[in-house]
């Protein structure tokens, strides 16, 4: 019998201590556009006018060995750092066959996967904090010496939240992959530290989210119609100061069309000690405007963890 | 075996306990410790260390003109958990693992014992070049001498083991 009363408290014990971890970001490295384009991985094309390039990833993951190594070295010591990143190769690759799986799969009758085109936007975008990599070999003389700049940025808030830059030490002889690695081994410390800089700051004053709310044309309504005196936008505003961590969000944009809130501090966890994100935040939001007075049909939509758009009038 | 005999025995036993107790959990600085607890030292890059290592040269500062290579250690270990050290030509310099800078006084219990003769330090550090000192890194400052020493810091396993002590967070605590 106390055997299966230790049973128990140990599996709710369990059970509390894996609610009660925060969601993980995820972090991906990706080559600056800089990079890519210096060393020749990109395409062109005509933007009304404008030559635009854009970087060519899997051309630069199909022909740059120094650029594999650089990233191996990162994704190794970030693995025993107990936070294993996304590897942008592998999400490219595994885009590619699901674009190719979803083209062929029907269904008994005929019908195909529907896509629409905002879903094939969101393929594109997988990481909650962006790891910018720069780097290049200089040559002073006999010597040769790297430069390195990795720097950490917010997917949604666009903050840049680690860094580490820097040149390495000049060699005679030294091959250009083992001044790669040195180069990485040189700074992945201080980027870990300004990253765990920015996580003990989640910790402390909630995740930082960015939060829309819009109108479909088709609702009659906007964000300056009344209720009981007080307009719609002023009354989201004041949901978001009660329910923000210490009430700390900005208004970046408020028209009656559209708002934009941005800085918006999210508590890692709910009342229940579950692990929230931008989505659970915002279906609070999503249900109080469902609610009396304001009885608004609305549709919700979120990119990862950090970003939520609320449109009103229509699911 | 007699009762006399037992009792002795017992008698023996616990205080050999109780002394190598005493050695693992003392927590006040004897006068001996007071050179340790100074922790007069300066702390440099010496070179690019191999994976998961640093390479120091630390300084170690006292009025003897005889380098204590121990206490030269700690003061390695004591610089890169606490200060972080500066880079030179073309060596990066690094922060201090710990982020909190007052770790030391809310953990003073953990690095007391961490920090004594024959403490948990001398797990993640190494002399260099069997800890001999280059001539031009002897000087002498007032009536004090400045010693300085190559030493490898195995920085990795140091941070891995605070972590798990609870001294510092890791990047993947609280998720």
């Amino acid at each position: 019998m106390k055997r299966k009363i230790l049973l128990v408290i140990t599996i709710i014990l369990l059970h509390t201590q894996v609610f009660s971890q925060a969601k993980k970001p995820r972090i991906m490295i990706v080559p600056s556009d800089a990079w890519c384009i210096t060393k020749g991985y990109y395409s062109s094309f005509d933007d009304q006018g404008t030559k635009k390039q854009i970087p060519d990833y899997k051309k630069a993951f199909q022909n740059d060995l120094d650029l594999k190594l650089v990233i191996s070295k990162i994704n190794g010591i970030m693995a025993e750092k107990g936070f294993p990143l996304i590897s942008l190769e592998q999400t490219l690759k595994s885009l590619e066959s699901n674009s190719a799986e979803d083209a062929i799969l029907t269904s008994k009758t005929g019908g195909g996967i529907t896509e629409s085109p905002i879903d094939k936007l969101r393929k594109t975008a997988k990481a909650d904090i962006i790891m910018d990599l720069s780097y290049r070999v200089n040559e002073s003389g006999p010597k040769k010496y790297v430069s390195f700049i990795l720097a950490g940025l917010d997917a949604y808030s666009n903050k840049e939240i680690a860094t580490a830059t820097g040149n390495g030490a000049p060699s005679f002889s030294v091959d250009v992959p083992i001044l790669l690695e040195e180069a990485v081994l040189n700074h992945m410390d201080n980027f870990s530290n300004s990253l765990q800089k920015h996580f003990d700051d989640l910790f402390e004053n909630g995740r930082e989210i960015s939060i829309y709310v819009k109108k479909f044309d088709t609702w009659s309504g906007d964000l300056e119609k009344e209720y009981n005196g007080e307009e719609l936008g002023t009354l989201i505003e004041n949901w978001m100061k009660a329910n923000t961590v210490k009430g700390r969000f900005s208004t970046a944009d408020a028209t009656e069309n559209q708002m934009h809130f941005d800085q918006v501090r999210i508590p890692l966890y709910d009342a229940s000690g579950n692990a929230i994100d931008a989505r659970a935040f915002t279906r609070n939001l999503q249900k109080f405007l469902s609610a009396a007075p304001f009885s608004i049909v609305n549709k919700l939509m979120t990119k990862g963890l950090g970003q939520a758009v609320i449109v009103l009038g229509e699911k | 075996m007699s009762i006399k005999s037992i009792l002795i025995i017992a008698l023996t036993t616990i205080t050999f306990v109780a002394k190598a107790q005493q050695k693992f959990t003392k927590v006040k600085p004897t006068e001996e410790d007071k050179q340790t607890y100074a922790w007069n030292y300066e702390i440099e890059c010496a070179g690019v260390g191999t994976d998961g290592m640093y390479l120091v040269k630390v300084y170690t500062i006292s009025s003897k003109s005889k380098l204590d290579l121990e206490q030269a250690k700690k003061n390695a270990v004591h610089g890169v958990i606490f200060k972080g050290f500066p880079g030179k030509d073309g060596c990066k310099s690094q922060k201090a693992i710990a982020t909190n800078p007052n770790v030391e006084y809310e953990k003073n219990d953990f690095f007391m014992n961490f920090f004594q003769d024959n403490g948990k330090y001398m797990k993640y550090v190494s002399l260099s070049n069997a800890g001999q000192i280059d001539a031009k890194d002897t000087k002498k400052v007032g009536k004090e001498y400045k010693i300085g020493v190559i030493v490898t810091v195995s920085k990795d396993a140091l941070r891995k083991d605070l972590e798990e002590a609870g001294i510092i967070r890791g990047l993947n605590s609280g998720f």
